[in-house]
């Protein structure tokens, strides 16, 4: 769910079509022996929420640990946990939905670690038009939604629909998986957008438009407050790699506390290593802002997952018939690897 | 008797080659005369020039009188091809002249019918082309020239692609229907056999420039037997047009 | 045919032997039993390539979220049938509209380029040219141009039926007998009723050899239009299947592509079918009794004068 300037599509798309395209985050300096990770991305291009990794490698925390990380992008956003499953990638980022459909399918993925702590999926719309919780029917019935067709937004819309009062039906839900919502939305093709804040806002803020746009926080009207997306690898390659795992880790830990200190500073390394993503520092830097808050949790903690949020997942996944039943949540992470 | 159709000095060329010498011919109505000549004599060429298909470069077509020089629609025309249409019955195919033209009445249809019941073809009025053989489905494109009423038919070596048995048996048919018709015919052949048989008149051409060479009245007496081929007058006939076809040219 | 047939002069004809086993309604025997292997023949090779599925997916201890078991793959459209239907329906209507359209302006074209050879010439290349463009990548811009709704589909089912209708009819009208056009002349015919009744019907071969090649890659065309114009208001068989397959449905997934594949066998074999009841000189020995004439009672003795 990140929102795609049409410089970003093609770019997305350049690097979609065909195969993976890899771009090596370059070899460590030490003289102790290198292992080489495999991590791959949610989304077919680089954007703002891989900042995090790019310090990493920039300030030489993956090379302090003895990693040679490579990060590939997949050709759409449900690909990524086939590449874990299937060992083509090693470590990966995908959504707690994401996790839930694939442990559901028999897919051996493990979650070891938050991003996000929280839900900050939201409908929008543009400025002017009416968006509220409480009159969410008349504002929803008959218009255009826009969907980015993932597993994340196939979630939460029908915890939305269900406090509307509306089937499926009464709605035209339009999917666009190039994720055009912001786009869509301008143009009059969509009336309501669907987005994670940071992104939207983002985007919005650096359109050049004027005013507010109208926000309503899924959470708001019946979305289950779970965070949306996890870094996660496989199984066997947990059980295999456990020091590479925890140093990964710890190295992603210090990108990202260092990226939250200095965000000019890491927005700008994300441009010099990604020069062509088709977003602006400014648009770069603005989004990082808008994540930071939702980085830790009331406890001031990175990356730490709960039982409960894996519960609530599971059982509104199965409320709305995603998955078939609901296992313990500790088939679905651990939070061994944190440092 | 009358004259059913008069050439006044019809000639054709295509490009430098002369197809056809300026030529001038008379038939008589009723009759049946036979054209024989090698390739390039130019037959065909004065087939299509009766028939229409073809412009001659002078001269002009009478058909009862009446000049139809370059037009069509006046004689009945047959070639080695039976032409019959894959896609239409044997019925169909007979009354294809009439569809072609004014439409198809419930006469013609009658007509047809009885057309085929009465030359042996009566059951095969719904069969499609492909289930006869080949003797019967020129005999089914005879029919389909026969029932335009046109009196004068041209037939332009009909029974080419048959063999000899099949060809005999044609050929006595059509001695048949010929008498009980009562049209004129102007035929078309290779072989020298088959002019003599069925003909009271033959015409050999010759190549290069296309002419009609020799005209010959045929002395044998009508209905022929298969007697007729081995009779004296027969054979004197066929030496003498064999030595204008194979002599010296 | 066959050139030994006793062929008399004025009396009842005998046809040759094969006929004697021909059926009161003008079919051979053994043209029924060849039906029966056509049909019977495909019918046991896709069982036992199912089986052969199966089996791989059981030694090979196939992973059930890399591949199914075919029964899961059937069930799981079974089990959805409800919400798969509508858009099976909308499928099937987005390929019958694109075949139709692109049939009707294939054969307007292949007639029109028949006819007049000089526009022939210079349409022909455009023709190719537009076949040259891959159809994704028509994808986007037909979009931009018409939404969302079922037009794009429309335009690109036609857009591949088209060409081979087109270039089959243009062969058909070209190869027409010139012997038969020449009769045809001499009978007096107009150009019109030659058309209509010799150029045409001659030409229906070639037609639905162009309309059997259409087909068979209609249905690809509207998954790809589905594919790439967001769908509206319910969906569509693609976005199923890609929602099926974000949502690591594999069983969905496979049983998507099963579904899509019975649908464009089974247009393929309408137009088959189509083809076989357009065409029954190419089957039949005798024709169906017309429903418009009926056999009057005639004279043996009547002879044409």
């Amino acid at each position: 769910m990140k929102i795609r300037s049409t410089g970003a599509l093609a770019l997305a798309s350049s690097l979609a079509v065909g195969s993976l395209a890899m771009l090596s985050l370059g070899g460590g300096a030490s003289a102790a022996p290198v292992t080489n990770v495999t991590y791959a991305y949610d989304f077919p291009g680089p954007d703002f929420e891989l900042i995090p990794l790019v310090v990493a490698q920039d300030q030489g925390f993956f090379a302090q640990a003895g990693l040679n990380v490579k990060v590939v992008f997949p050709p759409d956003t449900s690909t990524t946990t086939k590449l874990l499953v299937t060992g083509a990638a090693n470590i990966g980022f995908i959504t707690t939905t994401d996790m839930g459909v694939a442990v559901n399918a028999g897919a051996p993925v493990l979650s070891i670690g938050n991003y996000t702590m929280s839900n900050n999926w939201a409908l929008f719309a543009k400025p002017g038009v009416a968006l509220s919780a409480n009159k969410l029917k008349s504002e929803l019935e008959g218009k255009k939604i826009f969907s980015y067709g993932d597993t994340w937004t196939e979630s939460m819309l029908p915890f939305v629909l269900k406090k509307a009062g509306l089937t499926d039906k009464q709605v035209d839900i339009v999917t666009d998986p190039t994720g055009q919502d912001f786009k869509f939305l301008l143009d009059g093709k969509v009336n309501i957008a669907t987005n994670t804040s940071n992104y939207e806002v983002a985007g919005f803020d650096t359109s050049g438009l004027k005013g507010k746009e109208p926000t309503l926080l899924g959470t708001a009207v019946g979305a289950p407050n779970i965070p949306i997306w996890v870094y996660a690898t496989s199984k066997s390659y947990a059980t295999s790699n456990p020091t590479t795992v925890s140093k990964f880790m710890s190295a992603v830990k210090k990108g990202t506390l260092w990226a939250i200190a200095n965000p000019t500073k890491a927005a700008v390394e994300f441009d010099k290593l990604y020069p062509k993503s088709g977003y602006t520092n400014a648009y770069n830097l603005d989004g990082w802002k808008l994540t930071i808050p939702f980085l830790a949790n009331s406890a001031g903690q990175y990356f730490t997952q709960t039982s409960a949020q894996w519960a609530t997942m599971s059982k509104a996944l199965k409320s709305i018939n995603l998955i078939s039943s609901v296992p313990s949540p500790s088939t679905y992470y651990t939070n061994k690897f944190l440092p | 008797m009358n004259e059913l159709l008069q050439l006044d000095n019809i000639a054709k060329s295509f490009g430098s080659t002369v197809a056809l010498e300026p030529t001038s011919l008379t038939i008589e109505e009723g009759s049946f005369v036979a054209i024989v000549g090698p390739s390039g004599c130019g037959k065909s060429t004065l087939f299509n020039v009766i028939a229409g298909l073809l412009k001659p470069d002078s001269g002009e077509v009478h058909v009862a009188n009446q000049v139809v020089t370059g037009t069509s629609g006046h004689v009945g025309y047959m070639l080695q091809k039976d032409l019959l249409m894959p896609w239409r019955t044997v019925e169909d195919n007979i009354t294809m002249a009439a569809r072609l033209t004014r439409g198809v009445t419930r006469d013609d249809r009658l007509e047809a019918r009885r057309v085929a019941k009465q030359y042996g073809l009566g059951e095969f009025l719904r069969h499609y082309p492909h289930a006869l053989s080949g003797g019967m489905r020129q005999r089914v494109a005879f029919m389909r020239t026969l029932v335009t009423r046109h009196p004068l038919l041209l037939l332009d070596e009909p029974f080419g692609a048959l063999d000899a048995q099949t060809r005999l048996e044609m050929q006595q048919w059509l001695l048949q229907v010929w008498k009980e018709a009562q049209r004129t015919v102007l035929f078309i052949t290779h072989d020298v056999d088959e002019s003599i048989f069925l003909s009271d008149r033959v015409l050999v051409m010759s190549p290069r420039p296309g002419r009609i060479i020799a005209d010959f009245a045929n002395p044998l007496e009508r209905p022929r037997s298969l007697d007729v081929l081995t009779d004296l007058r027969f054979v004197e006939l066929k030496s003498q047009i064999l030595h204008l076809l194979h002599g010296v040219s | 045919m066959n050139s030994n047939s006793q062929d008399g002069p004025v009396s009842t004809v005998n046809l040759d032997s094969a006929s004697e086993s021909r059926s009161a309604g003008g079919f051979n025997r053994s043209r029924r039993r060849a039906v029966l292997r056509n049909v019977g023949i495909p019918i046991l090779s896709i069982a036992l390539l199912l089986l052969l599925w199966q089996a791989i997916v059981v030694v090979f201890h196939v992973a059930p979220y890399i591949a199914p078991r075919p029964l899961a793959a059937i069930q799981s459209v079974t089990d959805n049938w409800g919400s798969l239907w509508p858009l099976v329906l909308g499928t099937i209507r987005e390929t019958i509209y694109g075949f139709v359209c692109g049939t009707i302006l294939g054969i307007g074209l292949g007639v029109v380029m028949a006819k007049a050879p000089f526009l022939h010439r210079m349409v022909y290349p455009v023709l190719v040219l537009s076949q040259g463009v891959p159809i994704i990548a028509l994808g986007a811009p037909i979009v931009l141009i018409l939404g969302f709704g079922i037009a794009p589909k429309v335009v690109i089912v036609a857009w591949i039926v088209f060409f081979p209708v087109t270039v089959n009819v243009v062969a058909g009208l070209s190869h027409v007998d010139q012997d038969l056009l020449n009769l045809a002349r001499v009978y007096g015919a107009s150009k019109w009723r030659t058309f209509l009744l010799i150029e045409i019907p001659a030409s229906t071969t070639s037609l639905f050899a162009g309309l059997k090649i259409g087909a068979t890659y209609a249905v690809t065309g509207a998954i790809i239009g589905e594919l790439v114009s967001p769908s509206g208001a319910g969906g569509s068989l693609a976005l199923y299947q890609e929602h099926a397959n974000t949502n690591f449905n594999v069983a969905a997934v496979y049983g998507t592509t099963m579904v899509m594949t019975v649908i464009g066998i089974s247009w393929f074999l309408l137009i088959v079918a189509s083809e076989v009841v357009a065409t029954p000189w190419q089957r039949r020995t005798v024709a169906r009794p017309s429903v418009f004439h009926r056999e009057p009672d005639v004279d043996p003795a009547s002879t044409v004068h």
